[in-house]
């Protein structure tokens, strides 16, 4: 699955590089609109006219065509008809949609805070300047360029009751082992695992950048004042890395409230409807009912609920980063 | 004196090679799922069936791949595959290159609002604009067509015009005046001077594409209904939910979905871990 990138925050400034990240502030704004002005904005036209075509084409215009999708009753046969709000009450009576947020929520809740604190010790194992640490950082960051499709049907196979790897390896210390992804309790930890083998190692690449712009001269100090290595992760590294982690936690729930690919190998939502996300729900109703207003409905729902997210992790961490300095 | 340094060396060696341990045990982690499945591609099905997956293959035996790349027909899903990942990669490339241009080198009236109105489009996820892009592609008479799966993403990425905003505005302006001085078009500023002084953010941007194109799922999903235009992802998971259990041939269809990315990763992998540092934007 490709992870949609959080929305830059223009403002903020960055320690340790002293461009200002966009530098859309305090810049001259384009020429004088006038006769200059209009050869200007005729002349830059060839340049921006391809990509302004597809922002507008692919992702302004459906933005406002999903609305108008969700008001409608549509099953891609007979002409649409407008249903007005009626979807969105319906897919909280009949598509369970409910029900379908509590699970994406609870793939979520297993998937991030592990995959945080996995990659943050990946990048603390890393951090250092000795010989073969980049081999390590290839290997772990492999998975991550790897087609999820194709890592879901290996997982399928490792994880396969009576042929794959896993229970055959727990049967030579004689443990019987689960049923996996055909057990309701134990299928969506097995995709939370697949989802953070996936990703840990890129997530960890930018723990990894983030601890190497601090500067040692702090660890130094910290050092001399007696803080020994535990004080001085949690009194230098993790508040310096609080812009990484808004990163690292609002890229990764963006993506985790998306996840598809893996679960359409994995489990098709099953066994049951236990696993049955939202992004999977919008799917079915969409492709397999052909139901186009009602998962447009779902899929507001999801944008919805992504952006709250956003905006909420984003002020979080706003209000916790104390520990700006300066170079 | 000598002692306690001696002492503290031997300590550090240990604690060193358990690192080391340590780093490789999660290594193999990340490792083994491939091993296996490269093991389990050459192997017969009999052979997956009755020995554990650590065993390797006794010899290479590449009826799996014949298999699949003849009626598997997975010598066609690749060649779709690289078809549509590599117009894709081109397109978004060269159109993003030139709007960056644009947005970091051109003054025209209304820039800046605009580039906000590219900026505000990173904030739409990619699973809300399928159910329209459906219905415009359908309109358009364009489902079930190549075009259809790379269109959306040809005409240039605003995460990418982003990155690259950033490249080219660090480009001295001198440069740049010197060479319209001389009479250079922008066009030829573009592809003689920026171009070549951008390769790192153009390398990024063209892997940032391919590993996107080769590796959707979703939207070629939904746009494509006949064999002979599915990609690898399409033909893959309807092989393993078709297949039951003939791991033999749903694993060496994995492998083949794979291996150009593990040939790219191998052949680019320094610039590749730069690559995804550079696109954190904060």
């Amino acid at each position: 699955m490709t992870r949609v990138v959080s929305p830059p925050t223009e403002t903020r400034r960055r320690p340790l590089k002293r461009r200002n990240s966009s530098g859309l502030v305090g810049e001259t704004s384009g020429g004088h609109v006038g006769q200059s002005g209009l050869r200007a904005f005729l002349g830059a036209l060839p340049f921006i006219s391809p990509s302004l075509v597809g922002v507008v084409l692919f992702l302004v215009i459906p933005v406002i065509v999903l609305f108008v999708i969700s008001f409608l009753n549509w099953n891609l046969l007979s002409p649409a008809t407008v249903a007005g709000f009626m979807n969105y009450l319906n897919i909280f009576r009949f598509d369970g949609a409910a029900h379908s947020l509590g699970v994406t929520f609870y793939y979520v809740l297993l998937n991030i805070p592990l995959q945080t604190v996995l990659a943050l010790g990946l990048a603390l194992l890393l951090n250092s300047k000795r010989r073969g640490m980049g081999i390590f950082r290839v290997l772990y960051v492999a998975p991550y360029l790897s087609t999820p499709v194709a890592t879901a049907v290996i997982w399928y196979w490792v994880f396969d009751p009576k042929l794959g790897a896993v229970n055959a390896l727990l049967a030579h210390v004689g443990i019987t082992g689960p049923q996996w992804l055909s057990s309701p309790s134990w299928a969506m930890p097995v995709v939370a695992f697949v989802n953070i083998w996936q990703y840990v190692g890129y997530n960890m690449l930018f723990f990894l950048a983030g601890l190497q712009a601090i500067p040692r001269t702090l660890y130094e100090a910290a050092e001399i004042d007696g803080a020994g290595p535990v004080r001085q992760f949690f009194r230098i590294s993790l508040p310096l890395l609080n812009s990484t982690m808004l990163f690292v936690l609002v890229t990764g729930v963006i993506g985790s409230f998306q996840v598809f690919d893996t679960l359409y190998v994995l489990t098709q939502g099953g066994p049951g409807n236990s696993t049955e996300v939202l992004n999977l729900r919008v799917y079915q109703v969409a492709f397999t009912d052909f139901r186009l207003g009602e998962a447009a409905a779902m899929s507001v729902l999801l944008f919805g609920v992504i952006l709250l997210f956003s905006i909420g992790q984003f002020m979080f961490f706003r209000n916790r980063i104390t520990y700006e300095y300066s170079a | 004196m000598s002692a306690p340094t001696v002492l503290s060396t031997g300590g550090r060696t240990i604690r060193i090679t358990v690192l080391y341990l340590i780093l490789t045990a999660i290594a193999l982690v990340f490792m083994v799922p491939y091993i296996f499945t490269v093991f389990a591609a050459f192997k017969p099905i009999s052979q997956i069936f009755t020995e554990p997956a650590w065993i390797p293959p006794k010899s290479l035996f590449f009826a799996n791949f014949r298999y699949d790349f003849v009626s598997g027909e997975f010598l066609r899903y690749l060649a779709n595959t690289a078809l549509v990942t590599i117009a894709l990669t081109l397109g978004q490339v060269v159109f993003s290159v030139m709007g960056a241009y644009a947005f970091a080198r051109l003054n025209f009236p209304g820039r800046d609002k605009l580039f906000w109105v590219y900026l505000m489009t990173l904030m739409v996820p990619n699973a809300v604009t399928i159910i329209p892009l459906y219905a415009m592609m359908r309109v358009a008479h364009l489902l079930n067509t190549y075009w259809a799966i790379f269109l959306p993403y040809v005409l240039g990425a605003p995460y990418t015009i982003f990155l690259m905003r950033q490249f080219f505005r660090n480009i001295p302006q001198e440069v740049i005046d010197a060479a319209r001085v001389d009479g250079c078009s922008e066009w030829r500023i573009l592809a003689r001077i920026i171009v070549p002084l951008s390769k790192p953010v153009i390398v990024t941007a063209t892997l940032i594409a391919f590993v996107f194109g080769w590796n959707n799922f979703l939207w070629p999903l939904i746009v494509t209904n006949s064999q002979s235009h599915y990609v690898l992802t399409i033909g893959l998971a309807n092989f393993q939910s078709n297949m039951n259990s003939q791991w033999n041939y749903s694993l060496a269809a994995s492998v083949i979905t794979l291996f150009p990315l593990a040939v790219i990763f191998a052949v680019f992998q320094r610039h590749i871990i730069r690559s995804i540092s550079l696109t954190q934007i904060r």
